[in-house]
């Protein structure tokens, strides 16, 4: 099978240590580490002092271009859809590819319920003894739930909203829920690309670690490390053949000369973690994102779940 | 490249558990929908699932978190049945492993207690459960991929697909392309699901989804009925094994058909209704005929996503006379969501096993509930009971909240190519 060279010829991004591309590349060149900070909601438990990465301030309507939709968007899905935007500006998605040629690969981590969303159903679920009763939800704790709430756990939500965005109709993968899911959405992006799937490829992943939800799970399943802090984080790539980025004289970030996705076995070594936070499902997207600003780079991670990610970046020619 | 057969199956569905079971009622028009048994649904508007029924006979590890994740017994089990059925006994290097879900358990009976719960109640609880080793309240979606993974080997990849509704199909779909390509020597691939627990039918109650009509019992999912009011939630998982088709013959295998065509496609309209000019549906269409290099006039018969919804059954029915253009006054339709239920991100890989029904018996599943065609949903519907099938490819739809859509076409092991 005839494979194309691929390139990157947009990024986007929102990490704690900038809240865009250029922004989390410049702060990461720099050697500057994400502020940590405590999340208000654990005030008075035991995890209150329990640190996360600060995300920087930011806009997502003006990001995104209005509010309708960001109604209906979990935290990972506002970090995702700001960071696909981002890239497919950069990279003329829209005005140079036609959407059904267009594909989209993602990770997404584990879904985190609100508990503002979640409380008033668990609330309105319990019967004058403290204890759970179905019957009450069904009278009242689903009326007083959020009726939205359901978007914004579903899985796929965070990139189908990527897709109805930025009008993304070609072929589709969404993996879940850790590092390893979103290498190998990455290298299916590569593929599909590379073998003529698809003219261009969304590819990225978003994540929202640090959250209050998430944050007890992955203590309760002892999935942080001594020091580990998480990080909330999204990152997207826009990758296309090098000879339609060279037919419309189009910008070209870096050429993809390796990118692979095994499993390894061994303990989580994310290179990002000391500085940025355990972003998870977001790492492989984010260590590839920061790689296309800087190459010649190669890049390798392993994640919570034994998967190895490496990938080797070249200068466009 | 080389061709795919299909060499394993297993399934759990509430319609039967293991194939044969599962065909049998496919062809009899058995409906496994009924009043919800798993909790007390009473105060629901919703009160009808399709449920498995019967204890699966389970290992230790996976009967434990099956205790809590009914979805991951049910993988267990139809990846037990595939793999069994296709003699391969262990996962390796060469090997893909690719299962559908669509969403971690949350149990919101182990998070809500005390007069009025707060999030600090619920971290205390968490944590201390936790100390005392107890689960954590999520079930991660690789649940059944890891538990798989160590009872019968290290997958060269192993992938969890949570592209809702899709799921299925799409690990299917993408399966069948990575051992055409060489890249792999086998996959073992489907879906699972369960969405029968207080949240997951509150939350769809909730978006307008299901039906309330309860009192309709066996016959409430209707797809393509004047009737129609909702879909109704199934549960279960059906896994399959892909081989190539030289090797597989050559080593004396059962071949129960081939896959022969994938195409993968998004809407980009809206997140719970389908783009109203049925374009990405038509385009996974097409798009599996094109990957299979078949003329529309190929397919014999069509499996439909069918949910009984009003929006998606008129949508689909209009991508099919689109796609079908001139010959889908002959193809049966048939829409075994009737029978099953919704199962979710398991529905494309159930719905993939109920094609290997007309390839493998050469029986159509019926769609014992459809009486009056509903303006908008014309097509040629299977009738009320099974018919013989005697063509050669099948296509089967899914397609996903949030725009996601799938086609999948199945060949008969003997077919004409």
């Amino acid at each position: 099978m005839e494979r194309h060279d691929v390139v990157v010829t947009g990024v986007g991004m929102v990490t704690p240590l900038g809240a865009t591309a250029r922004a989390s590349a410049e702060a990461w060149r720099a050697g500057r580490a994400a502020e940590r900070r405590t999340l208000p909601e654990l005030a008075g438990t035991r995890l209150a002092e329990a640190r996360v990465a600060a995300l920087p301030p930011f806009d997502p309507a003006e990001r995104l271009g209005g509010r309708k939709m960001i109604r209906y968007m979990s935290d990972a899905a506002v970090l995702g859809c700001m960071a696909a935007r981002e890239a497919a500006v950069e990279a003329g998605l829209r005005k140079r590819f036609r959407p059904e040629r267009v594909g989209l690969f993602a990770g997404v981590g584990l879904a985190a319920p609100s508990p503002r969303d979640l409380l008033p159903l668990v609330r309105g679920s319990i019967d004058g003894e403290g204890r759970f009763s179905c019957r009450l939800l069904g009278e009242k704790g689903l009326a007083a739930a959020n009726p939205l709430w359901s978007f914004k756990v579903l899985a796929n939500m965070p990139p189908c909203l990527v897709s109805i965005l930025e009008s993304v109709k070609g072929p589709n993968l969404i993996f879940t829920p850790w590092e390893g899911q979103t290498a190998a959405a990455l290298v299916e992006a590569w593929r599909a690309v590379a073998e003529g799937e698809a003219d261009a490829a969304l590819a990225g992943a978003a994540d929202s670690a640090a959250h209050a939800t998430t944050l007890i799970y992955l203590r309760q399943a002892g999935l942080l490390g001594e020091g580990d802090v998480p990080a909330s984080a999204a990152a997207y790539l826009v990758l296309e053949r090098a000879e339609s980025a060279r037919r419309d004289g189009w910008p070209v970030l870096a050429r993809i000369a390796r990118i692979e996705e095994a499993a390894s076995g061994g303990p989580p070594d994310d290179p990002l973690a000391e500085r940025l936070g355990r972003s998870f499902a977001a790492a492989p997207a984010v260590l590839l994102a920061l790689a296309a600003q800087a190459p010649p780079a190669e890049v390798a991670l392993r994640g919570a779940d034994g998967r190895a990610f490496r990938a080797a970046l070249e200068a466009a020619a | 490249m080389r061709r795919v057969a299909v060499t394993g199956f297993g399934v759990v569905s509430p319609i039967g558990v293991g194939r044969e079971a599962f065909w049998d009622a496919l062809r009899a028009g058995r409906s496994g929908i009924g009043r919800i048994s798993r909790f007390d649904c009473g105060r629901f508007g919703v009160q009808l699932a399709g449920e498995v029924k019967g204890a699966l006979d389970l290992p230790g590890p996976a009967a434990a978190v099956a205790a809590e994740d009914p979805k991951v017994g049910f993988a267990w089990a139809a990846c037990a049945e595939a793999m069994a059925s296709a003699g391969l006994e262990r996962l390796d290097g060469r090997t893909l492993l690719h299962l559908g879900a669509s969403l971690e358990l949350f149990p919101v009976e182990r998070v809500a207690f005390g007069a009025a719960p707060g999030l600090p109640d619920l971290i205390e609880r968490g944590l201390e459960e936790a100390g005392r080793g107890e689960r954590p309240f999520q079930v991660p979606l690789d649940a059944a991929c890891r538990l798989i993974q160590q009872e019968r080997g290290r997958a060269g990849a192993a992938l969890v697909n949570c592209s809702a509704c899709a799921a299925g199909a799409q690990a299917i779909g993408h399966a069948f392309r990575r051992v055409r390509g060489g890249l792999f020597d086998a996959a073992v691939c489907g879906g699972f699901d369960s969405m029968i627990n207080p949240l997951g039918v509150g939350g769809f109650q909730t978006l307008g989804a299901l039906t309330t009509d309860n009192d309709r019992g066996p016959g409430a999912c209707r797809p393509f009925d004047a009737s129609r009011s909702g879909t109704v939630l199934g549960e279960g998982a059906a896994v399959f094994v892909l081989e190539p088709l030289e090797e597989a013959r050559a080593a004396g295998k059962e071949i129960l058909a081939e896959v022969c065509g994938y195409g993968s496609t998004m809407d980009a309209h809206g997140l719970s209704a389908p783009d109203p000019g049925g374009d990405g549906a038509a385009r996974a269409m097409r798009g599996a005929l094109e990957d299979a290099g078949l003329a529309p006039g190929a397919i014999g018969h069509i499996n439909a996503h069918g949910t009984g919804t009003h929006l998606n059954d008129e949508v689909e029915a209009a991508a099919i006379r689109r796609v079908f253009e001139g010959a889908w006054e002959r193809i049966p339709v048939s829409a075994t969501k009737s029978l099953t239920g919704h199962l979710i991100a398991a529905a494309g890989a159930v719905e993939a096993g109920a094609c290997l029904l007309p390839l493998v018996r050469g029986w159509i599943p019926p769609n014992p509930w459809l009486r009056r065609v509903a303006p908008g949903c014309e097509l040629c519907h299977a009738g009320g009971e099974a018919a013989r099938f005697e063509g050669d490819y099948v296509l089967s739809n899914s397609f996903g909240f949030g725009g996601q859509n799938a086609s999948l076409i199945l060949r008969r092991a003997d077919g004409r190519r």
